[in-house]
């Protein structure tokens, strides 16, 4: 996760867009707490700088 | 190109059918089944689908001793190389080594991201946004980071260039937006991705000014000095080595070495041997240092075997396997350092290294170089 995050800042790429949660098969009303919050995050940051090819 | 043109183009009809490939390919003494022999054959015999569809294509570290050696010169693994661009047209891919992290990363940079990668340079030295010389720094960030649980500090390499270019009175050019040289999709055959990274590349060196580029990796100088001619024609700078540049800054006193490392042996990289054809500027640099003995390794220079896996693909036990007796042949020399010249070298030798019981050392020229500068 550490790695991961230090790599996506060399790419310029937000921290903020990665999360790593562990949810049990029993929680799903957390799981869909978590990944509706998460959404709702990335959506706020607005476009991602991928896919926006020179 | 079908395997038709392949064949005319790297006239591949002039085999001999000798094996003398296979009997230097150090693919093949570790993996029966792989044989470039049967591979030039089977293109012949128009058994393209199998050959196409056969994952031994990617097994070819196209180290370059077979072509070095062919008594008709088949360039093998130019002839691989086309091959795995039209199986990779078809949709064929390599068995991807750190689950294909790395092609991952060059695949973004052909994206649009903005990379925020030369932090570390400003901390290293001096350096400038325009100028005369650009160090081209390469994939040496990312590496710090992937490799740092093998103990390999890559980056150590970049920050020391900078250092010795400064201490020469040279304040490089180091730039956030430099990509991936392209050279690990062209020899996956993702022709389409190396184009892109090539072209970026060379907008940013021409908008910087700079008059020559300098690599410390041999794998951005191959690429630079014969890929992107051939298919982007002149590129209006200078390609050189930091070892040139080393070399020269010996000779008018600019430098000079003081640290020695005692007995040590140098590991000829592929792509800095055979294919860019330069065996002695590292040995003559290392018999310079004080207080060093050099001694060859029995296969060395032209003979001089690869590291055991290219492209961050089809890394295998045959991989280590070949590594393993590359660290035995330097071990056996008597040396307690093993020098390599190359970023890739360096991490794949260590990977095999951590399993294995030697007293050796394993450490990059440049850093050897850096550690032996005086003021």
């Amino acid at each position: 996760m550490e790695m991961t995050r230090e790599l996506l800042t060399l790419m310029g790429i937000d921290q903020e867009r990665l999360a790593l949660e562990w949810v049990s098969s029993a929680e799903g009303t957390r799981f869909a707490e978590i990944v509706t919050s998460f959404t709702e995050k990335v959506r706020k940051l607005g476009r991602s700088p991928l896919g926006v090819a020179a | 190109m079908n395997i038709d043109e392949t064949v005319r183009k790297y006239q591949a009809y002039y085999c001999l059918d000798c094996g003398v490939c296979t009997g230097s390919c150090p693919v093949s003494r570790v993996l029966s089944t792989f044989s470039p022999r049967i591979i030039v054959e089977k293109a012949l015999l128009e058994l393209g689908d199998e050959l196409l569809q056969d994952r031994e294509l990617w097994s070819c570290l196209t180290c370059g001793r077979c072509f070095e050696r062919c008594p008709t010169k088949i360039n093998f693994p130019e002839f691989m190389r086309a091959l795995r661009e039209e199986a990779s047209r078809l949709g064929t891919r390599p068995v991807l080594s750190h689950h294909g992290m790395l092609q991952i990363i060059m695949e973004m940079q052909c994206q649009g991201v903005h990379q925020n990668k030369v932090a570390w340079a400003r901390e290293a030295g001096r350096i400038a946004e325009r100028g005369d010389t650009f160090f081209f720094v390469g994939c040496m960030p990312y590496f710090e980071v992937i490799f740092r649980d093998i103990g390999v500090d890559s980056l150590s390499i970049s920050r020391k260039v900078i250092q010795v270019l400064n201490a020469a009175g040279i304040v490089p050019v180091v730039n956030n937006e430099e990509a991936c040289c392209g050279h690990d999709m062209l020899w996956n055959g993702r022709f389409d991705l190396f184009e892109k990274l090539a072209a970026r590349n060379l907008d940013l060196i021409r908008q910087s000014g700079a008059k020559r580029v300098v690599f410390s990796c041999p794998e951005g100088y191959y690429t630079f000095l014969h890929h992107y001619p051939q298919y982007f024609g002149e590129l209006g700078f200078e390609v050189i080595h930091f070892y040139d540049l080393v070399e020269q800054m010996l000779a008018d006193g600019a430098l000079k070495l003081q640290n020695g490392s005692g007995v040590t042996t140098y590991h000829d990289p592929c792509r800095l041997g055979r294919m860019a054809g330069i065996y002695e500027s590292p040995r003559r640099i290392l018999e310079k240092l004080p207080d060093t003995r050099f001694v060859e390794m029995e296969r060395n220079r032209e003979n001089a075997v690869c590291c055991g896996t290219s492209g961050w693909a089809n890394c295998s036990t045959c991989s280590k396997q070949i590594q393993v007796e590359r660290l035995r042949e330097a071990e056996a020399t008597g040396a307690k350092t093993l020098v390599t010249a190359c970023p890739k070298c360096q991490i794949h030798l260590n990977c095999a290294l951590g399993n294995m019981n030697l007293d050796l050392k394993i450490k990059d020229l440049i850093t050897l170089i850096a550690d032996g500068v005086s003021g």
